[in-house]
């Protein structure tokens, strides 16, 4: 029989949530051998959306978009350290862009099994504009998803992960 | 965390009592001083004033975003504040503002502080949310209407 995972994506957005997603696509990656993926995405479509709306200026956008940069250097080598404590190999990526569309063209360049996510919110509003990114990308992308949920019983299983 | 997720009661004052820019930001950055959001409100405060002597954060239409990074958070918070009567915010349009949102982020998570405020941005297109948001009676009405 097929491996019904193959290759998993952790997607890091430099929340809590999303390192414990990236512990858990660990504990997953090596329990069902499979080829481990993280992505950072440095979200320059809202940084411009911020500038186009007035609520940056332009110093600013310059400003955080390094501070993106390092935040996502910062996390991914974050990953790459967990993985590597747990004998895991890591592709541990950078792009740029809107968040879900760079999560969704990942996800098809690598043929992505499993796309585990930090948790979404747990408030249902009507409104289209309260959804973030990664409820965004939940709800678009093509292959199944995992939300990583209990940051306790995630952190015990990557524990006595040897 | 999503930000509808931060918005909630503790962290919203309706109606606000400053009637100035740097009162305004003062007691929104205290109100998340009383729910256990910030250690250090002098300092938060601080990095407010001293982003918006940069320019202003009053947009158009009534909203300002006041914003900034500081250590005074462990993590992105978010206060909501509405002056019904309006303050001088030195608004893009040049009138008063009536609608606060102010964020404080660490300086170490700026892909979260982004989200949050490319959010508000989104929601701030909706001129009759942010009408109907500014005539909320209390925090409850203002909390129920993102909820909604």
């Amino acid at each position: 029989m097929t491996k019904p995972i193959r290759r998993i994506l952790a997607y890091v957005d430099g929340t809590e949530q999303s390192v414990t997603a990236a512990q858990y696509a660990i504990v997953l990656a090596k329990s069902l051998g499979a080829e481990l993926f993280a992505l950072y995405v440095v979200n320059t479509r809202a940084l411009s959306e911020l500038v186009k709306a007035h609520i940056f200026l332009d110093s600013e956008q310059e400003e955080y978009h390094r501070d993106l940069d390092e935040d996502a250097e910062r996390y991914l080598n974050h990953v790459r350290n967990l993985a590597r404590s747990k004998g895991v190999a890591v592709t541990a990526e950078r792009s740029s862009g809107a968040v879900h569309q760079e999560i969704l063209a990942k996800v098809r360049e690598h043929g992505i099994d499993l796309l585990v996510l930090g948790e979404v919110s747990q408030i249902r509003s009507r409104r289209d504009e309260l959804y973030n990114e990664t409820e965004r990308a939940m709800r678009s992308v093509a292959c199944s998803v995992l939300i990583a949920k209990n940051e306790d019983r995630i952190a015990e299983l990557f524990e006595e992960l040897v | 965390m999503a930000l509808i997720d931060l918005i909630r009661e503790d962290v919203v004052r309706v109606p606000l009592a400053a009637n100035t820019k740097e009162g305004i930001i003062r007691e929104l950055v205290q109100t998340l001083a009383a729910a256990g959001k910030v250690s250090d409100s002098e300092a938060a405060s601080r990095a407010v004033l001293d982003r918006e002597a940069k320019g202003s954060t009053g947009l158009e239409e009534g909203v300002a975003v006041p914003h900034g990074k500081t250590l005074a958070v462990q993590s992105l918070a978010v206060a909501v504040g509405v002056a019904p009567r309006g303050v001088d915010f030195e608004a893009l349009d040049g009138k008063p503002s009536s609608l606060f949102f102010l964020i404080l982020a660490p300086p170490d998570q700026s892909g979260p502080h982004i989200e949050a405020l490319a959010e508000i941005a989104r929601l701030c297109r909706s001129k009759a949310f942010c009408r109907t948001l500014v005539s909320s009676r209390d925090a409850k009405e203002v909390v129920e209407l993102f909820q909604d």
